[in-house]
């Protein structure tokens, strides 16, 4: 069990900063997946906590051991990369027992952790096949593996899912998460896919830029977003967006028209003070939608794409006059998320209402200021 | 015929002459060494008339096994010496972002540039000083020193390709640089070793011009050096020199048909 500590980190590559000032602790025992888009430095993070990355300044620390500067086998760390990077001209074997044999434990201490590890795995059949001869699948539990052989205070996972298909990755999404809480190691895990994040996180760090944007549990980010990024990115289809015009406000509630749509919304609950002419971003996430507008808001528009799930129906729907920006969609329609079969065509029109208490609201500079009481 | 076709056999017309052109002396070379001395120069390009395998037994006489050990171990130091110094050099070159690095390299790919004949006198100076005449090291260096620019350029472009996980993966595994590269990145460098090896080994064992002036005593010559013996001053056993060049092209041939696979790919390893 051990406690990952990450302070004021900065990384500069030549005069690119590709890390500025990242923070956060990870618990003892805990399943931290850093998040976000390519680029906003969650590799390089995890590549500086391995210590393959040196960095320009700031601290690691594993249980209040500063491992800054110390050597990638020192660290107490061990990796799994996204492409497995196993060795080749070695067995599944030799690959897991190779670094207990690179720090001259006996042979028969390097058997049981391989044994040990084969059986939490289930990979006891495949101990003496080459790398070549193992499915993607069978690689990565080997890669999996060599980590776990290394009994390391962290474990670090770089996309080990990203090389595998649809259905294997959701397979082993389960076994990781039976893994953490078998091993009850604190890990460290990287990937772009929200599913991932969601599905497997104690807790989320959101990165974008180089900068951490919010860290938290899965469904308090989900909830409770700090910002228009952190919103958009966690959700699948992301949330629509929309601007929106503050027609009266009252203190916490404040009325909104949308330009394009008939009628108001009455939102409660906005923790910013805001003035009557004022423009914010109306946040709706795709199953935030209701079947009838009531008296709030309608948004009329026509089908124009279906994909039908079997247990749920995702619609795109046009809206004549209104685009949604930063949607799933290049052509500005919102994304509907239905929890039930849907008999309808493309061109189809319909109407559906917005509920206030579903929706979110962010100011000019992209803060969230209003978030859900109610969730679908 | 349709243009594809025709551009075919036109193709396959101009390799077939060419290999004939190769290969026809070489065939020349076997049936002469079956010949007498007289047949030899009757009737030049006819079959032998009695297959006799005299001319073998007299060039080993003049101590081919000899030559043929002197070649072996000569071709062999030279290899492991080439592979052993480029391989490493070729490892650091393309692990590090130096700019001195950058110009060692390209001082490397320079050597290419001279030609061994305008070389000769001051090398042979230098072995000759060293007191390394008449020692296999004053033929081994020279090639050691003549084969490392082209191999340490081809484990180059290799090591550039080679995946860098694995290397990232052995660190966090606890090895150390010099045992990275001996547990991890020489045991998968086997195809780069082979083409390396098996180029440099065609041309050490039949350099000529080097092994001449360096070896002068007969126990230290290596084949292609030891057949010119056959040719005395005034008369020539041809025959004999024939069949002692087919005894030291055999073992080079035998190699090379084994392992082309390796030999091409080092030349097209080049391109990179």
């Amino acid at each position: 069990m051990a406690e990952l500590e990450i302070a004021n980190l900065v990384k500069d590559y030549g005069a690119w900063r590709a890390l500025k000032d990242v923070s956060f602790t990870a618990l003892s025992g805990e399943f931290v997946v850093m998040v976000g888009p390519s680029g906003c430095g969650k590799s390089t993070l995890l590549r500086a906590i391995a210590g393959l990355e040196p960095v320009t300044s700031g601290r690691i620390a594993i249980n209040g051991r500063d491992i800054t500067g110390d050597e990638p086998s020192d660290r107490g760390v061990a990796m799994v990369f996204q492409n497995y990077a196993l060795y080749p001209h070695m067995t599944a074997r030799q690959n897991m027992g190779f670094a207990l044999r690179i720090a001259g434990r006996p042979q028969a201490e390097i058997d049981a952790a391989v044994a040990r590890a084969a059986r939490i795995l289930r990979i006891e059949a495949q101990l003496d096949k080459k790398p070549k001869a193992l499915s993607g699948g069978q690689k990565q539990r080997v890669a999996i593996g060599r980590a776990i052989t290394r009994a390391p205070d962290v474990f670090l996972f770089d996309e080990p899912l990203s090389n595998l298909d649809a259905a294997l990755r959701s397979q082993m999404r389960v076994e990781l998460g039976r893994l953490h809480a078998e091993l009850g190691a604190t890990m460290v895990y990287v990937t772009h896919d929200q599913t991932e994040a969601m599905t497997m996180a104690s807790r989320i760090v959101v990165l974008n830029e180089g900068r951490i944007e919010q860290v938290g549990p899965p469904l308090d980010l989900y909830n409770r977003p700090v910002n228009r990024f952190v919103a958009g990115f966690l959700g699948s289809p992301r949330m629509n967006f929309v601007a929106a015009e503050v027609a009266a406000a009252a203190g916490a509630a404040v009325s909104l028209r949308v330009p394009g749509l008939v009628g108001t919304l009455a939102v409660t609950g906005v923790e910013a003070r805001l003035s009557p002419g004022e423009t914010v971003t109306l946040g709706l996430r795709p199953e935030a939608f209701s079947d009838d507008p009531g008296a709030g808001l309608a948004l009329d528009g026509r089908i124009a794409v279906i994909e039908s799930l079997g247990r749920e129906t995702l619609l795109y729907l046009e809206v004549a006059g209104l685009r949604a920006f930063d949607s799933e969609s290049h052509e500005g329609h919102f994304a509907v998320h239905r929890t039930r079969q849907i008999a309808a065509r493309q061109g189809d029109p319909l109407r559906l209402g917005v509920d206030p208490r579903a929706v979110y609201l962010f100011d000019a500079s992209d803060r969230a200021i209003a978030w859900p009481t109610v969730h679908a | 015929m349709p243009a594809f076709t025709r551009a075919r056999v036109i193709l396959y017309g101009f390799v077939s002459l060419w290999s004939l052109l190769v290969l026809l002396p070489l065939l020349w070379m076997v049936l002469a060494s079956f010949k007498s001395r007289r047949e030899l120069f009757m009737d030049p390009l006819g079959l032998p008339g009695e297959w006799s395998g005299e001319a073998f037994g007299r060039a080993w006489g003049v101590g081919m096994g000899q030559f043929l050990v002197n070649s072996l171990l000569a071709t062999a130091a030279s290899v492991v010496v080439i592979i052993a110094v480029s391989g490493m050099a070729a490892y650091v070159l393309a692990r590090s972002d130096a700019g001195w690095t950058r110009a060692i390299y390209l001082l490397i790919v320079a050597g290419f540039a001279v030609p061994v004949q305008a070389v000769l006198v001051p090398l042979y100076q230098m072995i000759s000083g060293a007191g390394m005449l008449n020692n296999l090291a004053a033929i081994v260096l020279p090639y050691a020193a003549y084969g490392i620019p082209f191999t340490t350029v081809l484990f180059f472009a290799f090591f550039l390709d080679f995946p860098r996980e694995l290397e990232e993966a052995a660190r966090l595994d606890g090895c150390s640089r010099i045992r990275t590269f001996f547990s991890v990145i020489l045991p998968l460098s086997g195809p780069a070793i082979a083409s390396a090896a098996i180029f440099q080994a065609v041309f050490i064992w039949n350099e000529f011009v080097l092994a001449l002036l360096m070896l002068t005593s007969p126990g230290n010559k290596t084949l292609p050096v030891g057949i010119i013996q056959l040719r005395g001053e005034f008369t020539a056993d041809w025959p004999a020199v024939m069949a002692g060049l087919s005894i030291a092209v055999l073992p080079i041939l035998l190699i090379f048909v084994l392992a082309q696979k390796y030999f091409v790919r080092s030349l097209a390893g080049l391109g990179k």
